[in-house]
């Protein structure tokens, strides 16, 4: 019962998304134009930003993660499907887990162009040889971004100046996975690899996911306890 | 009230304790006596973001005004806590390593983004309304709290320390005279933060019943 209630969720948000084509598109165009303002922000014209991929990689996707998680409740609450799935007898944690997966499933969609890119852009030196760790450190802060953003949009949701209050409450709960996530990047792009060191930030990404969703489990009834 | 002297008593004591009793540190001098409330108010403010964390599972469960009163207050004060733990800490490393902010410095990053996070507690509030505000508040205190270790341990991964490490799991690296004063600093900063408590509580408990007794009045 509740896997078909999660599926359908899910698929609701996909759905949507395929029709409308608003946020993956958006979210894609924006991480490159980011990517882009990161570079001229530099102020210099260097060819080999090796030394700062992890940075650019991960603020970028941080900044496209506030957008697409600002997006995912629009639809629900601008066309008035939050109030039937809350009077619906789905739990909130189907709710919680089927936003979670339709935030991931946005930014796996933006890595696919961004990861590769970022190597294109500003790696002179050995990349697609690491793509692979890249891209699994990636999924581990995909969960973490997935897990806290549910929750902090959920909390923006219903606020006055709710585009305001979602980053200023999501923004810092994610340092931790920008640190983590450029950690790894750079531990293992570009160079020798530091394996030891990527490992080190792909647990803290685990445990961040891990204590995330305990947290959101625990209290994402009372979000839409009205 | 009790508090309120018991705090005021230590404050004084552990101030002239630490300023006049506690031994220099030979390498670092006298800036090295900023850790007795560098370090005190650190431990503090983390106990008062803990309280606040308990008030709001206790708030979500029994939906009593009087626990978001301690989340909110409890916050307050340890966010302002949070806030001289990075002032001091950012003074101390222009006294040791001559300049005002250190990037590879672990703890003070840290603290600025537990300050970061707390700081969001206070817009999250004013942007909503009665019950949700309550709710809201209650559960962003419980996430922020699930946040500080992971700030601290994001931070830590690279293992690129140049703070001094006081507290290892040797036990701790000072001779007992320091540490005796550490023990009174850190009980005056834990003593202050419950006065400091009570003062707030009881002057939300004041207004409203400043606030009835103005209804009451309108209404006679």
């Amino acid at each position: 019962m509740r896997r078909r209630q999660l599926i359908a969720l899910v698929r609701k948000d996909l759905r949507l998304e395929l029709r409308t084509r608003e946020t993956i598109v958006a979210m894609v165009l924006f991480a490159i134009v980011m990517l882009a303002i990161l570079q001229f922000g530099f102020g210099t014209r260097d060819d080999d930003l090796t030394r700062f991929v992890g940075g650019l990689m991960w603020v970028t996707l941080a900044f496209t993660a506030v957008l697409g998680v600002g997006r995912s409740y629009v639809a629900e609450r601008e066309q008035r499907v939050l109030d039937g799935l809350l009077v619906a007898p789905v739990p909130r944690t189907v709710m919680l887990a089927a936003k979670s997966i339709a935030i991931f499933l946005y930014m796996t969609a933006v890595e696919i162009v961004v990861i590769p890119l970022v190597g294109i852009f500003f790696v002179k030196g050995p990349y697609w040889d690491s793509i692979g760790w890249i891209a699994i450190a990636a999924v581990l802060a995909n969960i973490c971004i997935a897990l806290s953003g549910t929750l902090f949009s959920g909390l923006a949701l219903f606020t006055r100046a709710r585009d305001l209050i979602l980053p200023v409450l999501f923004l810092p709960a994610l340092v931790p996975v920008v640190i983590a996530g450029a950690g790894a990047t750079h531990a293992v792009a570009g160079g020798p690899h530091d394996m030891g060191e990527w490992r080190g930030y792909c647990l803290f990404l685990l445990a961040y996911a891990i204590l995330f969703a305990l947290v959101s489990v625990a209290t994402y009834d009372a979000v839409f306890d009205d | 009230m009790i508090w309120g002297v018991l705090a005021t008593i230590l404050v004084v004591v552990s101030t002239i304790g630490v300023f006049l009793v506690a031994p220099e540190d030979a390498d670092q001098g006298i800036i090295q006596r900023i850790f007795y409330f560098h370090v005190a108010i650190a431990i503090a403010s983390l106990v008062a973001f803990a309280v606040a964390c308990v008030a709001g599972i206790l708030f979500l469960r029994t939906r009593k005004e009087r626990w978001d009163d301690v989340g909110e207050a409890s916050i307050r004060i340890g966010l302002l806590f949070a806030v001289l733990v990075v002032i001091t800490g950012s003074i101390w490393a222009k006294a040791s390593w001559g300049t005002w902010w250190v990037w590879s410095d672990p703890r003070l990053v840290t603290y600025l983004i537990v300050v970061l996070i707390y700081a969001a507690y206070f817009v999250l509030r004013s942007s909503a309304e009665d019950d949700r505000k309550m709710r809201y508040s209650a559960i962003y205190a419980i996430a922020g709290f699930a946040s500080v270790p992971l700030s601290f341990y994001s931070v830590r991964v690279a293992e690129s320390f140049v703070h001094p490490v006081v507290f290892t799991s040797g036990g701790a690296a000072m001779p007992s005279s320091m540490l005796w004063w550490f023990v009174v600093s850190q009980v005056a900063m834990i003593a202050l933060f419950i006065a400091l408590l009570e003062v707030d509580l009881l002057g939300r408990r004041s207004e409203r019943a400043l606030r009835r007794l103005a209804m009451r009045l309108e209404s006679a």
